[in-house]
């Protein structure tokens, strides 16, 4: 057992530092006080290849291990973690269901322009009465002929304001909607699909979260993933993997926190001393840490064991069950240690702070990987 | 086609940058590498050209195994091909030696080149010394301090700033330049170009065997130069409290300070003339 990063992940972690220090690091705080989303740092990513982190090279992408791929994730999050959540989301469950159960015909028609990041990805599973309830979905897909008409309402979409390609969950059955549930890919230029109102967040406010709305949307079959009735399936095998992305935007977001605490510790003096010679923060610093060392060895775990082609379900939600409840905590110890400019917009913290909560509650909330995890858990045991 | 050899050098990441605030020197087991700012622009320099005129690059290198991620960088970035001289026996050459090392690897694994790139000087010991010993090595003609680059068939163009003039200078290839910082906008590392570096980059290691080398010129051995001490300068501020009437304080100032003012805004504070 080897836990030294090779030689590989430490440039790709240095290479995606940079990035993230020169195109971003200027303006990330802007971006979340205007709630923009920044399409110039975009074109600079597309030629990059952060559109297509592990698409395979045939469809441009540049198919790096889960490892990397998570390494990028935490590093573009450690200076922004809404355009690390544009990422994660676009990668994991934009492309990778479509690479997974796809035909080669739908990869040839949608991958090339999601992994040049001319068509950013969305995954719309929410709607008013289903979220961790999936069975709840209401949006309906109609067959007519050889097409699907699709009508419902999908919430709290990332990267719904600026999505190209889509992926509908949706019935086609309202009389049983587990098994006639569906993966639509519906296209932003399609007659019947709009984007609602940018939601107004707590956070991650540089990433234009929206509704969706499907009014007669009509789609060819060959828009459906896999079978009708594979849908559930899909859902689950994407928010495995998208949970790996999750759990390492938390790691990036309690990485910045931590980093800025640990050099605000050391120039804050208070009695004629910086505060870092104080016990208790040294015991705030050691706590955090120990709990970022711990969720980022959980969430390497996870991405060495997708890469070994082994289920990872269960090391998934606990990597993001254990990352984004330390990003929640470390972010709230970093405000604590930076006191009242702490709680300023002058600091960076505030922003982490905001951003990290909801960590916890998109791609299943912490209620859902605990389930997630007991379930493996009471499986494995007699 | 032009054949292009570029030098790189692993420095210690500037941002990083470890001291041990005791001792003042560079904790250089705490520092993570990358590569040498004025060799990154030498690259950039050669991967324009390539863009251009087409070519192939060589990226070379000396130093430790770890020295190894600056040739995958170059090559994720558009090297070729990749070049570690790492030995134990060269550890710790001056920049003659390492002059002479670098000449006789080129000379094995890119004969016939045309142009050999290196960074102006480097940022963790800034002799700029090894590019213009290295053209004398190899008995080629050398132009350092390069900010531009135009080839033009068997021939280089370059532009270079000398105090307040800009110069022209042509040379004839086969040829040597140093290349500055801060001239081209340096490209970012392409993931993709990344992944493949690791997973199929052509990277040759050599030791000093391989390359025939006398043991005696090369490493610590063959070093003339002896570093005595390397040390972080300390800079230490003083405040200074100038008392008495407004009028006491400014006569005050004026006498300490007065001819640095007045060379500030060019103008003699004594006797109120330009100068």
């Amino acid at each position: 057992m080897d836990f030294n990063p090779c030689m590989k992940h430490k440039v790709v972690r240095k290479a995606v530092r940079m990035f993230a220090e020169t195109e971003l690091g200027p303006i990330a705080r802007d971006i979340d006080r205007d709630a923009r989303f920044p399409w110039e740092v975009v074109e600079k990513m597309r030629p990059l290849h952060f559109f297509g982190l592990q698409a395979p090279k045939a469809f441009g992408g540049a198919e790096m291990d889960s490892i990397s791929y998570a390494i990028t994730i935490e590093e573009i999050s450690r200076v922004s973690a809404a355009v690390g959540l544009c990422l994660t989301v676009h990668n994991s469950v934009g492309i990778y269901p479509i690479e997974r159960f796809g035909t080669e015909e739908q990869k040839r028609r949608f991958l090339p322009a999601m992994t040049r990041g001319e068509r950013i990805g969305a995954f719309c599973l929410t709607e008013a009465n289903a979220g961790s309830d999936a069975g709840g979905v209401e949006t309906i897909a109609v067959r007519d002929g050889k097409d699907f008409v699709i009508n419902g309402t999908k919430i709290f979409v990332t990267n719904g304001g600026i999505c190209g390609t889509s992926l509908i969950f949706a019935i086609t059955d309202p009389q049983n909607p587990q098994r006639s549930a569906g993966v639509f890919i519906v296209e932003k230029d399609t007659p019947g699909f709009s984007v609602g109102e940018i939601e107004d967040l707590c956070g991650m406010r540089a990433n234009p979260v929206s509704s969706l709305f499907l009014e007669d949307c009509r789609v060819p079959e060959t828009n459906l993933l896999g079978c009708p009735g594979d849908g559930l399936k899909i859902g689950l095998v994407t928010l495995d993997t998208g949970r790996l992305g999750i759990a390492a935007q938390a790691l990036g977001l309690a990485q910045a926190a931590f980093e800025d605490s640990v050099r605000y510790s050391k120039e804050r003096q208070q009695f004629r001393k910086p505060i870092s010679s104080f016990q208790t923060i040294q015991n705030y610093l050691a706590d955090m840490a120990t709990e970022i060392d711990a969720a980022r060895l959980l969430c390497y775990r996870a991405c060495a064991v997708k890469d070994a082609g082994r289920p990872f379900g269960a090391e998934a939600a606990m990597a993001k069950l254990y990352c984004s409840a330390t990003a929640t905590r470390v972010t709230n110890l970093a405000v604590q240690i930076h006191g009242g400019y702490g709680y300023s917009k002058e600091y960076d913290v505030e922003r982490y702070f905001r951003d990290a909560k909801v960590t916890e509650i998109y791609e299943g909330t912490s209620e859902v990987q605990r389930m997630v995890i007991a379930r493996a858990v009471l499986a494995q045991r007699t | 086609m032009l054949k292009m050899v570029v030098c790189i050098k692993q420095v210690p990441m500037a941002s990083e940058l470890p001291w041990d605030p005791a001792t003042g020197t560079l904790l250089r087991d705490l520092a993570e590498g990358m590569i040498n700012p004025a060799c990154r622009s030498a690259l950039e320099a050669a991967l324009r050209i390539k863009a251009a005129e087409g070519g192939e690059i060589t990226a070379i290198t000396m130093g430790p195994p770890m020295a190894e991620e600056v040739l995958h960088e170059a090559i994720a970035l558009g090297a070729d091909r990749g070049v570690l001289l790492t030995d134990r026996k060269m550890a710790g050459a001056d920049t003659g030696v390492t002059s002479y090392t670098l000449a006789r690897a080129i000379e094995k694994v890119c004969p016939g080149f045309d142009l050999i790139l290196c960074g102006f000087a480097t940022s963790d010991s800034e002799t700029a010394q090894v590019g213009p010993q290295l053209a004398e090595e190899l008995a080629i003609p050398g132009v350092v301090y390069v900010d531009e680059i135009e080839v033009c068939g068997r021939t280089i163009r370059m532009q270079r700033r000398s105090d307040n003039f800009l110069e022209t200078l042509e040379m004839d290839l086969p040829g040597l330049i140093t290349v500055t910082t801060g001239v081209h906008a340096l490209h970012h590392v392409p993931l993709g170009g990344l992944q493949a570096a690791f997973d199929e980059a052509d990277i040759l290691f050599l030791a000093a065997e391989e390359l025939g080398l006398d043991p005696e010129r090369i490493g610590v051995k063959g070093s003339a130069t002896r570093i005595l001490n390397v040390y972080s300068p300390t800079a230490a501020k003083k405040n200074l409290v100038l008392t008495g009437a407004p009028k006491r304080i400014v006569e005050q100032l004026f006498e300490r300070f007065g001819d640095k003012l007045g060379g500030a805004i060019g103008k003699d504070l004594k006797t109120g003339k330009r100068s």
